[in-house]
């Protein structure tokens, strides 16, 4: 929610591999911010060539919306290491805490499985992209290996992050879920 | 298998999956390809980046993060709090100004932020105290800001109405003016519930408020005008046929953003990436579950389950309102456990098609869907609007708040009976401006 300055973030302690990992997910979401700043940018500029300038716009719609679309993927681990996927934590919170840390190994195994096929099938498709020169079919026919390069990038990093909050837990810096046992 | 069968199977393991804790988006992901592995072996999975990708490639989502920008921008602010005072000024002599002017700024500050959380924190940081110091009920002075804040995500710009929108293909512009006339009924039969309840608590003369120099009115004007001439600008832009709702999301964002640094002096580079960063990752969260939803009603689709329903619910000729009853119960269970985005993208794929068939408007029905998904942000166990007031209000405790916050769920209750009873309460505005 805006307007809070605290928020929840993924314990590293002292774990360089696990400081390693946030540095890299920040640096991700800081490159995310970015891309949706240039966004806004861009849309306005558009709208002052088109409504100001009576021009004609080529290639920015295009654009804004690769810039969304990368926004979003390589914002995927700043957002994980944030807590900010929203969950349904119900059950994990009723559970004894053995049962809670078993569940959350499972949940954790299963996103990291996930994230694993999408990366691969990811790459396999950028990997096309750029073997076979695909090209967007619009005026402005942008290689399209640049945005489909967000896919791997940003499953690589949830990836990394994941496995990150899995050794956290494993290690006991980070607690199941993050929830306190209480 | 038969696609019925096979429709409940993926229900229940999809519940299963979602309440284990595992992220929403994730969980869709999980789901959808274990269930493709199973019925279409290894290498339909290769299509899941691809699908997703091309969810994610439509410029009418731009508007997410847009709106979501301007309505951060806004609650960085002491906008909030300045709406509330300029309400409370004017609406001074008004019986029970007090509930009147917050349910206002509410229902003002919905329409500037589009997030409920956001305007349930904005008004109910100065509004609650402020209530509960002149003597109205706790339950009321809670209750009314967690329904208040509510109202955020129907009255425009609306974030989970242009979610509708994408999953639906439905017109943006039309399901914001939809939202606009049940809005302000829901903060009516807000204000009425709230009169009625402080008048019977016995507390009748705190619905005088105190008096206010015409300086004073005027005083604070100038700091909440910009904000309101925005919103109007960016609808008159949707609305005019200027630009499309993310071209004037964006000049919205932007031009709130420099409201935001000009006359609240946000210009600490702290402060602004603060609201930059809480942009991004509500945007991010809403744009994944959007795609995963994506992957998810393709995995639906491509077993034939979507279809099947649908044909199943045409063949069962039950009465269409029999149907709609069973639609909201289903969608009020479905929102007291997760939050509305998700749910509208989970099941407006399959019950467009019901709907439809049984011969009621989608823009409608998106207001009904909305309203259903109102209650469940002020129901447990979930009730996100509960845990803020919570924490803005620590002293009041959630029992209070939740039974103060059960009357409103009957006024959202009475408001979606009226919606069917008059159709046109939604459907009348977008008709009457977009023909």
């Amino acid at each position: 929610m805006a307007g809070q300055s605290t928020l929840p973030v993924a314990k590293t302690g002292n774990n360089p591999f696990l400081r390693f990992v946030a540095a890299l997910s920040t640096l991700a979401g800081w490159a995310s911010a970015g891309m949706i700043v240039a966004a806004v940018a861009l849309t306005c500029q558009m709208i002052f060539v088109r409504f100001v300038l009576n021009g004609s716009t080529v290639w920015q719609t295009e654009c804004v919306i690769y810039l969304m679309v990368a926004a979003t993927l390589i914002g995927l681990p700043y957002v994980q290491r944030l807590r900010g996927h929203v969950n349904v934590d119900l059950i994990p919170l009723s559970l004894a805490p053995r049962l809670r840390f078993g569940l959350c190994m499972v949940t954790l195994s299963l996103s990291i499985a996930i994230v694993a096929v999408m990366l691969y099938y990811g790459y396999e498709y950028w990997h096309f992209a750029w073997d076979r020169g695909w090209r967007s079919d619009t005026v402005w026919g942008v290689r399209l290996w640049i945005p489909y390069l967000a896919i791997p990038i940003g499953f690589g990093l949830l990836l990394l992050q994941l496995i990150a909050d899995l050794v956290a837990v494993l290690l006991r810096i980070e607690t199941p879920f993050g929830l306190e046992d209480s | 298998m038969d696609p019925l069968l096979l429709g409940a199977i993926v229900a229940i393991a999809t519940i299963i999956v979602l309440f284990s804790g595992v992220s929403v988006a994730l969980g869709l992901l999980i789901v959808s390809a274990g269930f493709l592995i199973i019925f279409d072996g290894m290498r339909s999975l290769e299509l899941m980046p691809e699908i997703l990708f091309g969810k994610l490639d439509n410029f009418a989502l731009l508007s997410i993060p847009m709106f979501i920008i301007m309505g951060a921008s806004i609650a960085s602010t002491r906008a909030g709090a300045d709406l509330y005072e300029a309400l409370e000024r004017w609406l001074t002599r008004v019986p029970g100004g007090l509930v009147v002017s917050n349910l206002g700024a509410c229902a003002l500050f919905a329409a500037m932020s589009g997030s409920s959380p956001a305007t349930c924190a904005a008004i109910g940081k100065m509004g609650i105290p402020e209530m509960r110091k002149r003597g109205y009920p706790d339950g009321v002075a809670a209750g009314s800001i967690a329904a208040g804040g509510t109202l955020g995500i129907l009255i425009p710009p609306s974030i989970t109405m242009i979610v509708y929108g994408i999953a639906t293909e439905t017109s943006i512009g039309r399901l914001f003016l939809a939202g606009v006339f049940p809005g302000l009924m829901l903060v009516g039969l807000f204000m009425a519930w709230s009169l009625y309840s402080t008048w019977r608590s016995g507390n009748a003369d705190v619905l005088s408020s105190g008096s206010y120099t015409w300086a004073q009115k005027f005083e604070i004007l100038p700091r909440v005008l910009p904000f309101i001439g925005i919103i109007i600008g960016v609808l008159y832009a949707m609305y005019g046929g200027v630009a499309t709702p993310s071209e004037t999301a964006a000049v919205g964002a932007l031009l709130c953003l420099l409201i935001a640094m000009v006359i609240y002096r946000l210009w600490n580079p702290v402060d602004l990436w603060v609201v930059l960063r809480d942009s991004t990752k509500e945007s991010v969260m809403i744009l994944f579950i959007i795609a995963a939803a994506g992957v998810f009603s393709y995995m639906l689709s491509s077993l034939f389950i979507t279809q099947s329903i649908a044909a199943w619910i045409g063949e069962l000729d039950v009465n269409r309102w029999v149907l709609m009853g069973a639609v909201n119960v289903f969608l009020i269970i479905a929102g007291f456990f997760l939050p509305p985005v998700a749910v509208i993208l989970m099941a407006a794929p399959i019950l467009l098609p019901i709907i439809t068939s049984a011969g009621f408007d989608p823009i409608w029905f998106a207001v009904v869907l909305t309203i259903n998904m109102e209650i469940g942000l002020i129901s447990p166990p979930v009730g996100l609007n509960l845990y803020v007031i919570n924490g803005i209000a620590p002293d009041i405790s959630l029992k209070t708040i939740l039974k103060g916050s059960l009357p409103f769920v009957a006024c959202m209750i009475v408001a979606i009976i009226l919606l069917c009873i008059f159709p046109g309460i939604a459907t009348w505005l977008p008709n009457a401006v977009m023909g």
